[in-house]
This record gives structure tokens, sequence and C-alpha cells, in this order.
């Protein structure tokens, strides 16, 4: 029984040390990924795909936009149907250089980063299903 | 002969009015803010409740999410949660909203988007 119970404890560690070294790999990713696109996070409760996601996808807008032209209502649109195509209704965007918030977020669906010098607010809403009656 | 001592008495002089001190001026008031409401999904009643809390908002914060918590939590209360506000000079926006709560307007020179979802 002893010998079961070091080879338990022996597995659980070294499972624990995978998880925790697939999760340094992941944030230095993200890390490497933010510079690489002049990102950074200001406030965020969001898993890490959707965020890159959100990045990725405000970066390739940025990039096609003429320079010194930015089209604030478009990128917060292209933003918020592809999070609502991609992660269901109802996501909210707003994008900017001077504004402030107060919103309520589903759990996991908030994040607030500056792209080059530009800020984006993107959240999620709980929808209640429209009454039929 | 006898001289007659003149007596000369100088008339009472009369008080002139002083017209010449100036009065007080009178406190200027100030300028109401200018209102424009560029986009609205909302009944009036309740627009102009969003002008009057955000008005009082910005008389009483500076910074701009200070006011937005103000006007988004005087909704939540009057009509329900869950509202969500957004106050600013540079922004734009694309959100979903529930049908007949939705407002955005200016207050001068800063914008200020109010909507319900959620």
């Amino acid at each position: 029984m002893e010998g079961a119970e070091e080879e338990l404890e022996r597995r659980s560690k070294f499972l624990k040390s995978l998880i925790q070294k697939k999760k340094t790999i992941e944030q230095q990713e993200q890390h490497d990924h933010l510079q690489h696109n002049n990102v950074r996070v200001r406030a965020c409760d969001m898993p890490l795909p959707l965020q890159s996601r959100a990045f990725r996808c405000a970066r390739d807008l940025l990039d096609s936009m003429p320079p010194k032209k930015l089209d604030s209502k478009r990128l917060a649109l292209t933003l918020k149907k592809e999070f609502d195509s991609s992660y269901g209704p109802a996501w909210h965007c707003i994008v900017g250089t001077s504004f402030g918030s107060y919103v309520t977020h589903s759990l996991g669906g908030f994040v607030y980063f500056s792209i080059d010098k530009v800020y984006v607010l993107l959240f999620k809403t709980a929808v209640e299903p429209l009454d039929h009656s | 002969m006898s001289e007659e001592a003149k007596k000369n008495f100088a008339g009472a002089l009369t008080a002139r009015p002083n017209s010449d001190e100036p009065k007080p001026a009178p406190v200027p008031a100030v300028p109401p803010k200018k209102v424009i409401i560029k986009s609205a999904d909302m009944i009036p009643d309740m627009q102009k409740e969003a002008v009057d809390i955000a008005v009082a908002a910005f008389e009483k914060y500076n910074v701009e999410k200070d006011v937005a918590e103000q006007i988004k939590k005087e909704f939540d209360k009057r009509h329900g949660p869950t509202w969500h506000c957004i106050v600013g000079r540079n922004f734009g926006s694309y959100v979903t909203h529930e049908t007949n709560h939705f407002v955005y307007f200016y207050l001068d020179q800063k914008a200020v988007l109010l909507f319900k979802s959620g």
C-alpha cells in the first residue's frame, strides 16, 4: 500500500509540474505576442485564446487602414461581429483615444487593451431569450 | 441812526443724492450645456432623465470614468439592471442593446453612450 501511495504522489507531482510548465510557456508566448503587436493589456477577465483573437483581429484591421486614419467605428464593428459569431452574443466594443467607461460584463468576457495609440474595450453581456408570446 | 446788524445765515444745504455709487454687478448665469441627441432608441422621458443625470454627474465629477459610473448606477437603480455607460471625447462603438433602451448624446464636447443589455 505504501508503494502505491508513493507512486500516486510521484505522478501527482509530475502532473502539477507539467501543468505549471505549460502555463509558463503560454504566458511567455502571450508576452512575446503582445510585444510584437504593440499591445498592452490594461484590464482583463478573459481566456487567453479569446484575448489573442481580439489582438490579432485588431492588429490586422489597423494594419489595413491608412496610417494616421483611425476608423474607430469600423474596428468596433469588426471585433463585435467576430466575437458574436465565434463566441455567441452579445458582445459590445468601444474603440477610441479618449473615453471612460463603467460596464457590467459576463464572467470571462472582458478585456481592455491598448494597441498603438488606440484603446479597445470589448465585453460580453448575457442575452435573455426574446419573449415569443 | 442805529445800524441794524445784518444776520446772514447760510441756507441749509440740500443733500445731493450720490448717484455715482456703483451697484454690485449681478452674478452672470452659467450658460446651459449644449445638448445634442445624436441617436436614440428610447422614450423621450427617459432620454431627458439620462441628460439630466449626466449634467449633474459632470458637475460633480471630473474623471470620465466617474461620470460613467454615476450614470450607469443611477439607471440600474431606476430602471433595473443591466446598464452600461461610456463617456468621452473620442470613441466609436458598436453594441447590442435592448429595444427602447439606447441613447447616444453630446454634452458640449463630451459624448455619452448609455444602453441596456443583459
